[in-house]
């Protein structure tokens, strides 16, 4: 039974990585303007459509598709923040709160995406991308991992590190942090507030596009494939939604979880999984497992 | 109640039935000396457009050479078209608008069943005979209704039973294993295998019931590695389908043959290209409700014909599933005879059983069945080459019921 749980575990943490990085872009978004972005998974999606264009279309090689793919739906972020969520905060009633027409507006994102891509007779078939790097299964002992599997998890760990280090040692980053954490302090010392949300916005489409790549040779492409932010919403609220290191682990901790429940109780119930695990986090640990304790606030 | 007040309904009444008298009495709508006009209806916009468009344009093909050898009786057919993105809602509203705006004599349509039940309650109550175009789920013709007639390409118990009589039989399997979706299709599935492998005598030693959703079968692969089998039968979507296949060579596991339902499989090309893996596909099989391969010499003419009608367009995979219910119609009308009326049409249709050319094994009705085709046939699939395997399989009507 070892090798079975262990060969469960492997692969829970490659699908989980892939969850992890959609719930990075969800987060980003949500520590940046306060919203929950239901168009995420769409945007996994035309990126992994964007990656298929590139590479039977334009002919660019697979090291190429990740920028062109993450330029493109970076664009596609960054407009929709600066025309449709501006043009929302803007018309926005006092008294009523904007953050619910901002979520709808992200709603509505998802349909335009969704739509867009089926119009494409490509679309109409299940597609999947090659693998980016194949070769004979790799045995771990009673393990069995795929080469794609490997470069999943270290594009994944890679794109992680290189977002901690744009955070932490970039001048956007931290004004990107310093804009999330208080933006009219953020305003007051001359960070440009308008110019990092949109910055944001973009970063996190990016991040979703590149997931999407990711995900396109393993668990094929169709316009549905953006149910999968589902799971993605479900790793974020595992890290507590404002948690980026928490969101990685809720991610893989999720994958793995899905497995074990699909090896120990039925392949019937892996699907209500992430609704399990949410139901418990918010029962148990209500900020998620990695944000800080709740503490109450004089006001 | 005054003698008086009395005498006044009585009156009333009888006026009433004066006037709605010569319109009850009178034909059905829908139909003329010269013309017969059926409300056809498919999705042909929005996502499951694939499904829908092509066959109905087969079946108005069909129903345009019917008028070119004369039409029937001396009447010409008259199509009123109309798209219900397998939408339940949109169904309702398109079949109420060809019934009550069009007067179509009957209405003939539906490619999704979970959309086409919607509007079984408005034809059982008006009585109007519905003919479902290639929409094959159980729900729609199991338990039997008067007016709705389908599944031309095989209930989903039919594919549950045939593949599961394919496995035992063919592939000698004695330890069975599923895999499934946990919807209403998978259910019919699974039901109908467990009921063919007991008649049969061989055991089902696992049944993974997934999410169509499902990101990740390592789960359910193992756990059907670890029940042992000598035969596994898939009867998952082609996304899902894929990620078996992957999974099942990724475990080494290709020495058990594996036996994938067409609903996984609907462009076999397409689907070897998505797995990526020969070896995958060294003890692969799939089964399929037509009576050839999808370009295989028995589909040829139809292939023409299209070709014919339509040459500015590569039909898809489904365009022949919509000939065998024109031709039902056909044949039906053709039985009732010149003075047909919606309920006569309907005890024509009762009666059928012909071979379609289309389809494997033939398309029958009767006073207790409204599922048209119960038959399959099976293909070994290397991922290039296709041969096609003996025999033709059925459902008896019976198991999983």
């Amino acid at each position: 039974m070892v090798p079975v749980v262990l060969q469960g575990i492997v692969s829970g943490i490659v699908t989980g990585c892939v969850y992890a990085l959609i719930a990075l872009s969800l987060v980003i978004i949500y520590k940046s303007s306060d919203v929950i972005n239901f168009a995420g998974g769409e945007m996994v999606m035309v990126g992994g459509y964007l990656g298929m264009f590139a590479l039977l279309w334009l002919d660019l090689p697979y090291v190429f598709i990740f920028p062109f793919a993450a330029l493109v739906i970076f664009i596609v972020g960054a407009l929709f923040d600066r025309v449709v969520l501006t043009g929302v905060v803007s018309r926005s009633v006092p008294g009523h709160s904007v953050l619910v027409a901002m979520i709808i507006a992200t709603v509505g994102l998802s349909y335009v995406l969704k739509g867009i891509v089926r119009i494409i007779p490509y679309t109409e078939e299940v597609r999947r991308l090659p693998p980016i790097s194949a070769g004979a299964p790799i045995f771990l002992g009673p393990v069995v991992m795929q080469h794609q599997d490997i470069a999943i998890v270290v594009a994944a760990l890679g794109i992680m590190g290189a977002l901690w280090a744009f955070f932490n040692f970039t001048m956007i980053g931290k004004a990107l942090r310093a804009t999330s954490q208080n933006p009219r302090a953020a305003a007051l010392v001359g960070i440009p507030v308008r110019r990092m949300s949109m910055t944001a916005w973009g970063i996190a489409a990016a991040l979703a596009g590149i997931a999407g790549i990711l995900l396109a040779p393993k668990l094929l492409l169709t316009p549905d494939t953006g149910a999968i932010v589902i799971l993605a919403l479900a790793a974020a609220i595992i890290g507590g939604f404002v948690s980026l290191p928490g969101c990685v682990a809720g991610g893989v901790m999720l994958g793995i979880v899905q497995n074990l429940i699909g090896l120990y109780v039925s392949s019937r119930a892996i699907s209500l999984a992430p609704f399990l695990v949410i139901m418990i986090v918010l029962l148990v640990r209500p900020q998620g497992l990695f944000a800080g304790n709740v503490r109450a606030k004089k006001v | 109640m005054s003698t008086r007040s009395i005498h006044h309904l009585a009156a009333a009444m009888a006026t009433l039935l004066l006037l709605i008298g010569p319109s009850a009495l009178a034909a059905d709508p829908g139909i003329t000396d010269t013309e017969i006009t059926i409300g056809l209806f498919a999705p042909m916009s929005g996502p499951l457009a694939a499904f829908g468009l092509d066959p109905l344009q087969a079946a108005k093909m069909w129903y345009e050479e019917t008028n070119k050898k004369g039409g029937i009786h001396g009447r010409k057919i008259k199509v009123v078209v109309e798209d219900d993105k397998c939408n339940p809602n949109e169904v309702v509203a398109v079949v109420k608008k060809l019934v009550t705006v069009d007067k179509t004599f009957f209405v003939h349509g539906g490619s999704c069943t979970a959309a086409t039940v919607a509007a079984q309650e408005f034809v059982t109550r008006e009585k109007i005979p519905h003919v479902m175009l290639n929409a094959s789920g159980d729900s729609a013709v199991i338990p039997p209704t008067r007016y709705v007639f389908g599944a031309f390409g095989g209930t989903q118990r039919t594919v549950g039973a045939t593949i599961a009589e394919f496995a035992i039989k063919e592939l000698k399997g004695k330890r069975v294993a599923l895999i499934a979706h946990d919807d209403e299709y998978g259910t019919a599935n699974v039901s109908t295998i467990r009921a063919v492998a007991a008649r049969l005598g061989a055991e089902v030693v696992a049944a993974e019931m997934i999410s169509p959703r499902i990101t990740d079968v390592t789960a359910p692969l193992l756990n059907i590695r670890a029940a042992n089998p000598d035969v596994i039968v898939s009867t998952v979507y082609p996304g899902p389908a894929v990620l078996v296949a992957q999974k099942y060579a990724e475990y080494g596991m290709t020495k058990i043959p594996l036996a994938q339902a067409v609903q996984g499989i609907p462009v076999p090309a397409a689907f070897a290209k998505n797995v990526g893996n020969d070896a995958a596909l060294a003890n692969f099989y799939y089964g399929s409700p037509l009576n050839d391969l999808t370009d295989g010499p028995k589909q040829q003419k139809w292939l023409a014909l299209y070709k014919q009608y339509y040459p500015d367009r590569t039909p898809s995979a489904f365009m022949t599933y919509g000939l065998p219910s024109a031709m039902a119609v056909t044949r039906a009308l053709e039985k009732a005879g010149r003075d047909v009326t919606r309920e006569s049409f309907i005890d024509a249709l009762e009666t059928l059983d012909f071979d379609s050319e289309v389809v494997a094994g033939p398309i029958a009705f009767a006073k207790d069945r409204r599922d048209a085709h119960r038959a399959s046939i099976f293909v070994k699939f290397d991922g290039k080459t296709h041969t096609l395997m003996p025999g033709v399989y059925f459902w008896n009507g019976k198991d999983g019921l």
